[in-house]
């Protein structure tokens, strides 16, 4: 029984530390850098663009408010949609993900500071365009 | 094995087929709970945390000054140890940038440092005599790294190899299978009960995921609440079938393993 114990600890320990080390090597060996160049294999974000382009069509109009009320959609849609989108590209998913951090940051700063906001959500867009782009 | 006789009966429940398919559904329920009150309601990851923390301390206080097993304050503790577990992780990876490489295998390590001092003070690992308060200690602490480890481990087969709910489901299954054969054949029960805990927790989240996301990404479409909703209505119609069943035997009764 101790022999038992023992050796499945000393397994935990030694698969704990072993196997993160070989996923990664997995990893680095396939390739797995953001896709800048080319469509992302994200898919379809055309739903999560549009909240995007009223959130910034609401910020040029200077009403901040409306545009914080609106960007809490994307929040919620992203963040329904993890599960199906992240395993498609996992460093593409972390992108466009902080680039919504950044946007919901700016726009829930009290006071919000219109310039950030506008720098936030253009930035914003501009993931998604990189994302989408052909 | 031991032969202690403490002066409270067994405090956790018989491992049957009830106690895992709770264990399972309550991952699920206790994720969605808290992502509901981080994002939905707006209260931020901190605060949620905080909160379920704060519930949590209450929850195992409970547990610890009963004097038997009572499913409903096991299993309330059980799903708050998933939702602090999973949390920790989040909070690991998202807010402090923690690798999930870095995460899985320090978890990994202090879940197998916290069963070296578990079998080291009491000369057992048996999860059928947690009759004093320190083996139910380790028995919490070592549930909340298995929760924080399934997180981790769970992710990073995400992350690192993209693997989708679909997969997860089946790869997950079928280890779980696998762990139950090998205890069919006389694998050792204790380490394949925790092997089993561990592997229940990306399994149930795979599950979760299966049933709620859109068809659009290969889910059955049910949505997050109403999942979480009819996996709520069966935990409890299972921990409330367990209260009013007596155990048909002596829960302190078997020893060893």
């Amino acid at each position: 029984m101790r022999t038992v114990i023992l050796a499945a600890v000393v397994a935990v320990i030694i698969g704990g530390t072993a196997a993160p080390l070989v996923l990664l090597a997995v990893q680095d060996s396939a390739g797995a850098a953001p896709s800048t160049f080319s469509r992302s294999s994200l898919g379809d974000l055309s739903k999560f663009r549009t909240i995007v382009v009223d959130v910034k069509a609401l910020a040029d109009r200077g009403d901040l408010p409306a545009a914080k009320a609106r960007i809490k959609d994307l929040e919620l849609s992203w963040d329904g949609a993890e599960a199906g989108l992240k395993p498609r590209a996992a460093a593409d998913w972390h992108i466009v993900d902080k680039a919504i951090d950044g946007a919901l940051e700016a726009l829930r700063a009290s006071p919000p500071e219109p310039a950030a906001c506008h720098r936030a959500v253009d930035e914003l867009l501009a993931v998604f365009d990189r994302m989408q782009a052909a | 094995m031991s032969g202690i006789r403490g002066q409270v009966l067994n405090k956790v429940p018989e491992v049957t087929a009830a106690f895992w398919a709770i264990k399972l559904l309550s991952t699920t329920v206790g994720e969605t709970g808290a992502d509901h009150l981080a994002v939905n309601a707006g209260l931020g990851a901190a605060t949620t945390t905080a909160i379920t923390a704060v519930l949590l301390a209450g929850a195992l206080a409970l547990q610890m000054r009963q004097r038997r097993y009572v499913p409903w304050i096991y299993w309330l503790t059980v799903v708050l140890v998933s939702v602090v577990g999973t949390q920790v992780t989040d909070i690991l990876t998202d807010k402090l940038g923690v690798s999930l490489f870095v995460s899985t295998g320090v978890f990994a390590c202090a879940l197998a440092a916290v069963f070296a001092a578990w079998f080291a003070t009491e000369g057992t690992l048996s999860i059928h005599a947690i009759v004093t308060r320190r083996r139910e200690g380790f028995y919490w602490l070592a549930i909340l790294l298995t929760f924080a480890l399934g997180t981790a481990a769970g992710d990073l087969a995400t992350e690192a190899l993209g693997l989708g709910f679909n997969l997860g489901v089946l790869i997950f299954g079928t280890v779980l299978a696998a762990l139950a054969l090998a205890r069919g054949v006389g694998a050792n029960p204790v380490l394949t009960f925790w092997l089993a805990y561990i592997v229940t927790r990306p399994l149930g989240a795979s599950l979760g995921d299966l049933l709620s996301q859109a068809r659009e990404y290969g889910g059955l479409g049910f949505g997050t609440a109403q999942t979480s909703l009819v996996f709520l209505a069966v935990i409890v119609a299972l921990v409330a079938t367990l209260s009013l069943v007596p155990p048909t035997r002596e829960p302190e009764g078997r020893r060893g393993a």
